[in-house]
């Protein structure tokens, strides 16, 4: 693979949703697991799981959650019912 | 006096409260008055219709599981038996069962709109919806107040704050709520998600009317997602409850039941990590194992075995070779030698002919040869130099001469040179 296309293929890796990342590692260890490649195939698909895992294990750590809200205003817990309400939803 | 034998105080209220107890009623009342101290082993309220009072009492125990609290003017609905406290010589209604009044018309209403659900066949399992592993947008329908929506989002981000939330606050008890849940779901639908909580937290019966509503139950059954609800802390259920894709009993169970712990979520990664090991070493390996096979097999193994056949060919060729060459060379010394055998006959007979022909010139040429010549009478004259003189010219007198003969020389001396009649 050309320096290019690793480097494409990374961006595209780290672009892929969660649960994409997480689907296409689950078939990448089924390919393995069949025992039916060829070495370099093998390694091939061994190198695009080790992407996938990396950026699947990057996600989980760095994840924060975030809250969109369509109506309603969130309340904080303890806030009166006359206090300003901090909207601490997005 | 009749002969019926009399009976005693006690004996006529104990059989008329044998009467009395053999026969279960529900009445419906307003509370005019409530005796309810904690101590007494009972409490104690009067129910009454404008006409009437009746005096009642409930077991404190359970008074105090139906979590209700009375009030006077409240209407209620009480089922039980009624009874004699002989001591006072007073009616008294026992009460087994004890209601808002306006709770038992509202369950009538819900359970027969829950039957007419279910003969749609709205609340079949074959409908419930399986959750995605794995969501990327939680849709969150709640009030935007209380606990219930915080304890949602706290669990949701401790288990996986992978996800985003779409949350619609809506109002959930009260007139209005219906709208707003439904405005809600529709809003959390549109917003695209891939799994929607409905959820609110404990309440009464009445509070909780809003999910009973059909409007509301629809708009669940309507969803393009699965819904998740957790309805209050009750063991009832709610329509919205059954015909949701699952019902969890508490917000908090709900948020649980959608989002997948992040402990779960590493520990798959880890399985995943170690399958993609297993499999390239497994792979590896049979690759390997095809190398040594062939790397062990005699035509690498031993390379010479491959020439040997071929080195052997040539030295069996070889040393055919050796013994063919001797026997040709014999064979051919011999040919040789007959050669030369023949040679030699036919070149004595050659060389015969040859000497005689030799003998025959020699005759010729001596013959020829100017000393046979001298055997005819000729002389030749030699000058001093051994030069034969053939003209007289170059003779002077006084000139010395050898003459041959055939047999013989003379010296000479030159008297008188003529040259007339050349």
């Amino acid at each position: 693979m050309s320096e290019e296309d690793k480097e494409r293929e990374e961006t595209q890796v780290a672009e892929m949703r969660f649960s994409e990342a997480v689907a296409e590692l689950e078939s990448v260890v089924r390919d393995l697991e069949s025992g039916t490649l060829d070495l370099e195939d093998s390694i091939e698909r061994y190198e695009r799981g080790v992407a996938l895992l990396e950026v699947c294990r990057s996600k989980l750590e760095d994840a924060q959650q975030r809250v969109t809200t369509l109506m309603g205003e969130l309340e904080d817990e303890q806030s009166s019912p006359d206090a300003s309400s901090d909207a601490s939803g997005e | 006096m009749s002969e019926q034998t009399a009976l005693t105080v006690s004996e006529v209220l104990q059989q008329a409260r044998s009467s009395l107890e053999r026969i279960r009623v529900a009445v419906v009342g307003e509370i005019s008055e409530v005796s309810d101290r904690p101590g007494y082993k009972a409490v104690y309220f009067s129910l009454c219709d404008g006409d009437a009072v009746l005096p009642c009492l409930m077991w404190r125990r359970e008074f105090d599981a139906t979590g209700l609290t009375l009030t006077q003017g409240a209407l209620v609905e009480i089922e039980g038996f009624l009874t004699v406290y002989a001591a006072k010589g007073r009616l008294q209604f026992q009460v087994r069962r004890l209601a808002l009044a306006g709770e038992g018309v509202l369950r009538m209403q819900v359970a027969a709109l829950a039957a007419r659900l279910q003969a749609e066949g709205l609340m079949g399992d074959e409908r419930k919806r399986p959750l995605v592993e794995l969501p990327e947008r939680i849709g969150l329908v709640t009030s935007p107040r209380g606990k219930a929506v915080h304890d949602v989002l706290r669990t949701l981000e401790r288990r996986y704050p992978l996800a985003e939330i779409v949350m619609a606050g809506v109002q959930i008890e009260g007139r209005g709520a219906v709208g707003e849940i439904v405005a809600g779901l529709s809003a959390v639908g549109e917003a695209g998600v891939d799994v929607v909580i409905l959820c609110r937290g404990g309440g009464s019966y009445e509070d909780l009317m809003p999910f009973n509503d059909e409007s509301v139950a629809r708009a669940v059954i309507a969803s393009p997602v699965p819904v998740v609800t957790g309805i209050g802390h009750e063991p009832d259920t709610s329509i919205a409850d059954l015909v949701a894709d699952l019902r969890a009993s508490t917000p908090t169970a709900a948020a649980e039941a959608v989002a997948p712990s992040m402990d779960e979520v590493a520990r798959r990664l880890d399985h995943f990590a170690s399958g993609m090991m297993r499999g390239l070493s497994a792979s590896t390996q049979s690759a390997r194992h095809r190398v040594r096979a062939l790397a062990s097999r005699p035509v690498l193994a031993d390379p010479y075995a491959l020439v040997s056949r071929q080195s052997q060919r040539l030295d069996s060729a070889a040393e055919a070779l050796d013994r063919a060459l001797p026997v040709r060379m014999e064979r051919d010394r011999q040919r040789l030698e007959t050669l030369e055998g023949a040679l030699k006959t036919s070149g004595s007979r050659v060389l015969e002919r040859v000497r005689l022909r030799k003998d025959a010139l020699g005759d010729r040429l001596r013959d020829l040869s100017p000393l046979g010549i001298l055997g005819r009478g000729y002389s030749i004259c030699f000058d001093a130099d051994g030069v034969a003189i053939r003209s007289a010219a170059l003779l002077e007198p006084g000139m010395g001469l050898n003459v041959r003969f055939a047999e013989g020389r003379a010296g000479c001396t030159v008297d008188s040179v003529d040259m007339e009649g050349t």
